[in-house]
C-alpha cells in the first residue's frame, strides 16, 4: 500500500471516528438504535460547504454544521420522547426528510469547494506533504472531541445519561429526567456525525446529498470492532476503543482494495463493510464459545 | 407528613380490559412512622406505591407530602421527596454501570446535576464508610461493575443507595421477596436499622403477614383497590397471623383464600 492511500484510509477513520463517537452515544450510552446519521452526515456536509462557497468562515460553517445535526437528532428523539414514535421509526422519518433538505439547502444534488477557503487552507501553506495535512489536522480535532466527550461522560449530567441507557425507571426514581437527556443526548450524537460530515466535505472537496448512505454502518462497524478487540471496562476505554475500530476499520478496507491478489475493486466496499461488520459480531461470540467449551 | 386523599386510579379506562386498582385511598401517615402493606396479588399494593412514586398518575384525589400537593409531579420531579427501593434487585440498580457511578447517581437524587464531575474524593470516603456497614466487603469494590454482584448484594447496596440523600418517605416494594430466605433475613434486617438510625418515615410493601407485623409501627392492608384494615399502636401489639385474618373477615365480611397471602 502506498503512503498515500495509508495516510488516505488513517484520514478517513479519523473521520469516522467521530461517527463513531456518535453511533455510540445513541446505540450503547441511550440504547437507542438511531439510523439519524445517515442522514445528518450529509446534512453537515451541506450546511458548511453551502455556507463555505457563500463566504463564511470555515470554522464557523463546521460550528453551523453541528448545529444542524444536533438540531436533527434533537427532532428525531423528540418524536420518540414525545410523540411517543418507536425510536428506530422516527430515526428513519428524521432520515427520509433530511434527503429532501439537504437538497434544499444546497439548492442542487452536490456543492464543490474547490478554491473555496476551508479548515484545511492555512495548514496547505506550511511545508507539510500534501497527504499529511488532513490525518495532522483531524487528529487534533478527534482528540480534543475525544477528552470533551469523557469528560461529560464521567460528570453528573453524563452519568445521569448513561443510566437513562442502561435503566430508565431507576434513573427517573433517582429524579434523572429521562426524556430531556435522551434529547440531549441524541442531539449530541447527531452534532458529532454533523461535524464528521462537514470535515468530510472539506477534505474531499465536495458535499453530495447521496454521500450519507450507510454512514451508519459504518459507525457501527468501528463500536463492534472496537469492542471486539480492546477493552470496554472504563467509559475513556470504550470511547477509544470506538475510535481504534473505525481507524483499523478504514485500514482494513484500504488493504482490502490495495491487495491486487483478492481482485476486489472500489465498487466492492459495502460488501467488505457488511462482511467485515458480520465478523467483528460473530467473533467475540466464538471466542467465548471455545473458551466456555475448554473449561467443560 | 403523607397525606393521600380519595385516591383512584383506573387502567385501560375504557376497554375490555378496564381495572379500577385503586378506588378512593384515605391514608395520612405521620413523620417518622414506618407503615407495612399487606394485601393478596391484585389488591393494588404495587399501583399504590408506584402512585406515590410518582410512575403512576391518580386520575381524581390528592396526594401531599408535608403540606405540598405532588399529585401531578413525574417521578424525577418526585425524587427529592421520595426514595424508593425496588423488588427486583435489577431493577433499583444499574448493572453496566460500576457500584461507585451507582452510589454517585444516587447521591444526587432530586438535585440538579451539572457538569462537574460525578466521582470525588470526597464520595468516594463517603460510599465506602456507608457500605462498609453493610459488611459485605463491598467498600473494597467500588469500582466493580454492579452485575458482578448477586441479588442480595445488590439489593443490600440499593438501600444505602436510597438514603444518601434525606427524604420525605421511603417506598419499599417487596424488596425483599426476590432473595433467598437468608439473604432476605439479612436485607431486612439491615432496612430495619437504618430506618431507626435515621428515623425514616417508611412504606415496605410486603406478602408475608408474619414480616408485616413483625417490623414497623402500623400495619395496613389492601383489598380490591381499598384500605381493609389499618393497626397501629396497643391494638397491633401482641396480634398474630390469624388474628389478622379475623380482623379482615370481620371488616370486610367475607373470608380470606389462604393461598392468596403468605401466612407464616
Amino acid at each position: 500500500m502506498s503512503a498515500i492511500a495509508f495516510f488516505g484510509a488513517i484520514e478517513s477513520g479519523l473521520l469516522f471516528g467521530l461517527v463513531a463517537f456518535g453511533v455510540f452515544i445513541a446505540f450503547r450510552v441511550l440504547d437507542f438504535p438511531d439510523l439519524t446519521v445517515d442522514g445528518s452526515f450529509p446534512l453537515g456536509a451541506a450546511v458548511a460547504a453551502t455556507l463555505i462557497v457563500s463566504g463564511w468562515n470555515p470554522w464557523v460553517a463546521t460550528a453551523m454544521a453541528m448545529v444542524a445535526g444536533c438540531m436533527a437528532g434533537a427532532l428525531t428523539a423528540w418524536l420518540n420522547v414525545r410523540l411517543q414514535i418507536m425510536n428506530l421509526l422516527a430515526s428513519i422519518l428524521t432520515m427520509i426528510a433530511l434527503y429532501s433538505i439537504n437538497l434544499r439547502i444546497m439548492g442542487k444534488p452536490n456543492v464543490a469547494l474547490l478554491g473555496d477557503e476551508t479548515v484545511l487552507t492555512p495548514w496547505e501553506e506550511l511545508d507539510i506533504a500534501f497527504y499529511l495535512i488532513s490525518p495532522i489536522l483531524l487528529t487534533f480535532v478527534v482528540l480534543a472531541v475525544y477528552f470533551l466527550l469523557v469528560r461529560f461522560m464521567t460528570s453528573e449530567t453524563g452519568l445521569a445519561m448513561r443510566a437513562t441507557g442502561v435503566n430508565a425507571k431507576m434513573a427517573r426514581a433517582n429524579g434523572v429526567h429521562t426524556g430531556r437527556l435522551t434529547i440531549m443526548g441524541v442531539a449530541l450524537a447527531n452534532g458529532l456525525v454533523g461535524l464528521s460530515g462537514a470535515l468530510f466535505a472539506q477534505t474531499q472537496g465536495t458535499a453530495d446529498v447521496t454521500m450519507g448512505v450507510g454512514t451508519i454502518v459504518v459507525g457501527l462497524a468501528a463500536v463492534i470492532g472496537g469492542e471486539a478487540i480492546m477493552s470496554t471496562r472504563t467509559i475513556a476505554r470504550w470511547l477509544f476503543a470506538c475510535l481504534i475500530g473505525a481507524i483499523l476499520y478504514r485500514l482494513a478496507i484500504a488493504v482490502a482494495l490495495n491487495t491486487d491478489a483478492l481482485g476486489l475493486q472500489a465498487q466492492d466496499l459495502n460488501l467488505i463493510t457488511a462482511v467485515l461488520v458480520t465478523l467483528a459480531i460473530v467473533m467475540p461470540r466464538m471466542k467465548k464459545l471455545k473458551r466456555s467449551g475448554g473449561a467443560a | 407528613m403523607i397525606e393521600v386523599k380519595a385516591l383512584h386510579v383506573t387502567f385501560g379506562a375504557g376497554t375490555p380490559l378496564e381495572n379500577h386498582a385503586l378506588r378512593g385511598i384515605n391514608l395520612q401517615i405521620p413523620e417518622g412512622q414506618f407503615v407495612t402493606v399487606i394485601g393478596s396479588n391484585g389488591a393494588g399494593k404495587s399501583t399504590f406505591l408506584n402512585s406515590l412514586a410518582g410512575e403512576v398518575i391518580a386520575d381524581t384525589g390528592s396526594i401531599a407530602i408535608d403540606n405540598q400537593d405532588v399529585t401531578r409531579w413525574p417521578t424525577n420531579k418526585r425524587s427529592s421527596l421520595v426514595a424508593r427501593v425496588f423488588q427486583d434487585p435489577l431493577a433499583g440498580t444499574c448493572e453496566s454501570l460500576s457500584i461507585e457511578e451507582n452510589m454517585a447517581l444516587a447521591l444526587k437524587r432530586g438535585q440538579r446535576r451539572g457538569l462537574s464531575r460525578s466521582m470525588k474524593k470526597e464520595y468516594k470516603e463517603l460510599f465506602q464508610e456507608r457500605l462498609s456497614r453493610l459488611g459485605l466487603g463491598l467498600e473494597k469494590r467500588l469500582g466493580d461493575r454492579m452485575g458482578l454482584l448477586s441479588g442480595g448484594q445488590r439489593q443490600a447496596v440499593s438501600l444505602p443507595m436510597a438514603t444518601l440523600q434525606p427524604m420525605k418517605i421511603l417506598l419499599l416494594d417487596e424488596h425483599t421477596a426476590a432473595l433467598d430466605p437468608k439473604t432476605a433475613a439479612f436485607v431486612l434486617e439491615l432496612t430495619r436499622d437504618i430506618i431507626a438510625e435515621q428515623q425514616l418515615t417508611a412504606l415496605m410493601v410486603t406478602h408475608s403477614m408474619r414480616q408485616a407485623l413483625d417490623v414497623g409501627d402500623r400495619t395496613l392492608m389492601l383489598h380490591e383497590g381499598n384500605i381493609a384494615f389499618d393497626v397501629q399502636g396497643d391494638e397491633r401489639e401482641g396480634l398474630d397471623v390469624p388474628d389478622l385474618l379475623a380482623l379482615f373477615s370481620r371488616n370486610k365480611g367475607e373470608e380470606l383464600s389462604d393461598d392468596s397471602l403468605l401466612l407464616g
